[in-house]
């Protein structure tokens, strides 16, 4: 039972480290559900058997030796991972607590065969990085989805928490690291419109903080995504700038007035002849319809 | 915090976009000690005015509306030139409540230049109606800026507003920790680049930082002070810079907006209602394309309705009860000489004077105007009208302004200000004075019904036809040949609806008479002095007058569109005032027999009689007409352009019409 708390302390503190360093005793203890006082009580231990540094006031750190007993359990938790979802054909969203329960109870020799029978698996099934045997781990360009500035098409690698609920609801839409996502729109709380597979989805602002994705380059945006015209758009229907083929001149104009790639922009009256008014930022716009042309937009829906 | 002193004098200065009621904020605090000018060398309003409480005088200044501090227009780049080179003690961002999210952009341009600023939140009431509310307390928090809310309107929240300024003016600039925007190390680092490529002192007053960020904005203002300041080796290095990171202006307003919607989130408590506005549902009509056209002229339609049964009759009454009095009253003081009586009666009088009759008809002008502006219903009209101003090269901005030109040509030149484009507007001035006003109508349908009777209104509408059609020729020529270059794209904001402020609608009429009454009584008045001069010069009988010898000089042409001498001069008399024809014609003619018709008869062919209307319809403009355009476009070069072009086009088509008349005379 020692050598599991043990381990449960070292993962706990690698996954901190991440974020912060050195890892706080208050939120280890938020991550292991313990008091504060255990949290100490255990640390000190660790510190005696030369598996972090620990100061009292700042915090603790792992030492080499720490972190590579710390990425051997990750690396048999990940393992556990792909086999229950892949082998056992588990969900998703139970398998972390039972990969918790194995990852303690695996010898060098079943952590070989689950490496072996999985064969090249580099990742967790929520996208997360297995060391491979000799305690090395890629370290990805991982970003939250919330950091991306829209609009951009992304690909999402990670899902960084472990609640079912939200894995079952992910699970449901067929998001999974992997999935490649257009990031529409961020509002004013936080929360992102996306879509994905053609349906538009709304992330509050947890969701999206959760998730970490790496960008994909615009091109694959612009051919999969109908881009048109500002003046193609009709009467009542919404779409997102893209960008501008106008001038040097006019674009000053237009983005001083808030015409700036992102933007959610509103048709509010299109006559197909003459110019157009749009809703942008909150006010009403006449554009004439020859700069309307040079304005594209993706076209996000009707109201 | 230093206490302010008796007599402590201040300069405040007024900034914010079009329509956010900063004028009305202004006549408040100022009222009538207000002066209003031209900023020099420009024609952008420039106004000022003072005012005093308790010991402190307050410098108030009207910046020109603008949306931001790029010099996208010449108001932006006179809004921050002002800011940069003057350095008032404290700026004032006023800004509508109702579309905060647009506003506030330009305070986050006017963070990086005005160390000292304090927010006007103007139309909260109008915020509220709509459902939106406003946190101003957390949005002052939040940009560590004093946040003061007014409704201008009702005259709420100005004394706190004062009481601000002044506590604010106490405060040392350099305390002041107002956030600016951080915009990423990734664009930082550009515009830290381009900063290093300039020298010191090279951005003159302009911070250097600021300048860097315009460049990279591609502000053209800034661009060509850097070019002819920098040494010219180096320049090839920062404009290929400048070159290669072209997006950065774009980056750069995203990341504005980016903090601007960060600021909503913290000052917008409850989103706007999904409920249809009043404004919106105005504008189902008004931006129609069909309803919206019926809507203008039904709006155009009460507007001359008004002109011609109260603005028209007045003129008439003053004409007749005042002018003609005091001429007939001058010709009764026999004690003063002669002459003396010709030059107050025939020269002041039936020329300035007649001119100043004319104010009955510009108040309503004037007054339409201001009105239409103020209630943000010039935009709409400019919306519904764009599509057929294209077919001459401009937008819809310059429609109103030329069919107010009907009424009179002189506050349709001035109602050019509307038209942001320089090269839009400069069309728009030159085109208007092929738009027959009121004036040269009249002239046209006395003598269309002297001469032709009952077929004058089909002649009368053939005129104005004829013009319009002339001026969309020109126009068509000017915009593909003279004055070349990229037609401006229409890009406008269409205002909320509001219930005008009557009392700056009267300023601004008052403003706009004001500024008649003194070219009347300069200009005009010089003008028609001399004209009066050269006709009684050497013996006081207008037929053997300078007036009548220059008609005989231009009798050779004259004889081309088949007329005589004294109608060149009857013509050439026009300039001081279209109606002075019909005048000078009566005292030419008074020698011959019978009533007016049996005289124009006797010296004039049908053929001859068209061409007149002809000639008279696109004869060059009043002199009223010639000063305005002079103002307007800041020199004699325009209006000397326009005299010479005019005279040349009038004859031209009225001898051409003459000929093909005679024609069909002579079969």
């Amino acid at each position: 039972m020692e050598s599991e708390r043990i381990e449960e302390y070292l993962e706990a503190i690698y996954k901190r480290q991440g974020r912060e360093a050195p890892v706080s005793t208050s939120s280890l203890a938020a991550d292991l559900g313990v008091s504060q006082p255990a949290v100490t009580d255990m640390l000190r231990t660790l510190e005696n058997k030369g598996l972090i540094d620990y100061k009292s006031r700042m915090g603790a750190s792992l030492t080499r030796t720490g972190e590579e007993r710390a990425l051997l359990v990750i690396r048999r938790h990940r393992l556990w991972e792909r086999f229950l979802t892949d082998v056992l054909g588990m969900k998703w969203d139970k398998v972390h607590k039972e990969a918790c329960r194995l990852e303690h109870a695996t010898s060098p020799d079943i952590e070989k065969g689950l490496s072996s029978i999985l064969g090249n698996v580099d990742t967790c099934p929520h996208g997360h990085a297995i060391p491979d045997d000799k305690g090395n781990i890629k370290q990805g360009e991982n970003r939250p989805l919330s950091a991306f500035r829209p609009p951009v098409k992304v690909r999402i690698l990670s899902v960084d928490n472990e609640d079912p609920k939200l894995l079952r609801a992910m699970e449901k839409l067929g998001l999974r690291p992997g999935a490649i996502i257009s990031v529409i729109k961020k509002s004013r709380d936080g929360s992102l419109e996306i879509e994905f597979q053609d349906t538009k989805l709304t992330l509050d602002t947890a969701t999206a903080s959760f998730l970490t994705a790496e960008q994909l380059p615009e091109v694959s945006f612009t051919t999969d995504e109908c881009e048109i015209s500002l003046g193609e758009l009709n009467s009542g229907e919404s779409g997102v700038i893209k960008n501008f083929g106008g001038g040097r001149g006019s674009l000053g104009r237009c983005l001083s007035l808030g015409f700036t790639p992102g933007s959610i922009i509103k048709m509010v009256e299109n006559y197909r002849r003459g110019p157009v008014l749009v809703r942008v930022h909150d006010t009403d716009v006449a554009i004439g319809r020859q700069l309307a042309e040079k304005i594209s937009v993706v076209r996000t829906g009707s109201s | 915090m230093k206490k302010i002193t008796e007599s402590e004098e201040i300069t405040v200065a007024l900034a914010g976009a079009p329509n956010v009621g900063k004028s009305t904020i202004f006549n408040l605090l100022t009222g009538l000690s207000q002066h209003v000018g031209n900023w020099p060398g420009k024609t952008v309003e420039h106004k000022t005015g003072v005012f005093r409480r308790d010991g402190l005088t307050m410098n108030i200044i009207d910046l020109p509306g603008t949306y931001s501090l790029t010099a996208n227009s010449v108001e932006e780049q006179i809004a921050r030139d002002y800011l940069v080179h003057e350095n008032p003690n404290v700026v004032v961002a006023v800004l509508n409540a109702a579309s905060l999210e647009r506003n506030l952009y330009l305070v986050a341009e006017l963070i990086e230049l005005a160390p000292r600023l304090v927010i006007a939140l103007n139309m909260l009431d109008v915020a509220e109606q709509q459902g939106l509310k406003i946190d101003y307390e957390a949005l002052s928090r939040t940009l560590n800026i004093p946040v003061v809310p007014i409704v201008a309107r009702a005259n709420r929240g100005l004394r706190e507003l004062i009481t601000q300024i002044e506590q604010e003016c106490g405060t040392a600039a350099g305390l002041r920790n107002v956030k600016h925007i951080e915009y990423g190390s990734e664009i930082t680092d550009v515009i830290d680049h381009v900063d290093r490529l300039l020298d010191d002192g090279i951005t003159g007053l302009y911070p250097k930082h600021w300048t860097a960020m315009k460049l990279l904005e591609g502000d053209e203002q800034i661009n060509k002070m850097i070019r002819t300041r920098m040494p010219a080796e180096r320049w090839p290095a920062l404009d290929s810079y400048l070159k290669e990171h072209e997006s950065a202006a774009v980056t750069i307003a995203t990341l504005r907006y980016e903090w601007v919607e960060r600021m909503m989130a913290v000052a917008q408590q409850k989103r706007r209602v999904g409920q249809v506005s009043l404004t919106e549902r105005i504008d189902r009509v008004a931006t129609h394309p069909v309803l919206g056209l019926f809507m203008l002229i039904a709006i155009l339609g009460v507007m001359y309705w008004l002109v011609f049964s109260i603005g028209v009759p007045i003129q008439k009454f003053l004409d007749i009860n005042l002018i003609e009095r005091a001429r007939d009253f001058i010709y009764t003081l026999s004690y003063l000489p002669q002459w003396l009586q010709g030059f107050l009666a025939d020269g002041v009088l039936s020329g300035a004077g007649t001119v100043l009759t004319f104010i009955p008809i510009l108040f309503f002008f004037f007054a339409a105007w201001a009105f239409l502006e103020d209630t943000g219903y010039t935009s709409r009209a400019a919306f519904v009208t764009d599509r057929f101003m294209h077919a001459l090269g401009l937008h819809g901005k310059s429609c109103l302004p030329l069919v107010l030109g009907f009424g009179c040509n002189v506050p349709a030149i001035f109602g050019t200000r509307i038209i942001d484009s320089p090269r839009a507007r400069l069309l728009t001035i030159l085109l208007t004075p092929l738009v027959p006003c009121t004036g040269r109508m009249a002239v046209i349908a006395i003598i269309a019904a002297a001469f032709f009777g009952s077929a004058a209104v089909l002649i009368s509408i053939g005129m104005i036809i004829l013009s319009l059609l002339i001026m969309a020729i020109v126009g068509l020529i000017l915009t593909r040949f003279v004055i070349r270059g990229k037609s401006s794209a229409l890009i406008m904001e269409l205002p909320l609806y509001h219930v005008p402020d009557l009392k700056l609608i009267g300023m601004v009429t008052w403003q706009n008479i004001l500024a008649f009454i003194k070219r009347a009584g300069t200009v005009i008045l010089a003008v028609s002095v001399l004209v009066w001069l050269l006709s009684i010069i050497p013996n006081g009988n207008i037929n053997d007058s300078i007036l009548a010898d220059i008609g005989k000089f231009l009798e050779p042409v004259g004889r081309l569109m088949g007329l005589n001498w004294q109608m060149m001069v009857a013509l050439l008399s026009s300039f001081v005032a279209k109606e002075n024809t019909i005048a000078t014609l009566g005292v030419m003619l008074s020698g011959s027999s019978g009533d007016f018709t049996q005289q124009l008869k006797a010296i004039l062919t049908p053929a001859a009689a068209v061409a007149f209307l002809v000639v008279q319809v696109l004869f060059i403009p009043c002199v009223a007409t010639i000063a305005a355009i002079r103002q307007e476009t800041g020199g004699w070069k325009w209006p000397a352009l326009i005299l010479v072009f005019q005279l040349v086009l009038s004859f031209a088509i009225a001898i051409t019409v003459y000929q093909v008349f005679s024609l069909f005379q002579g079969m």
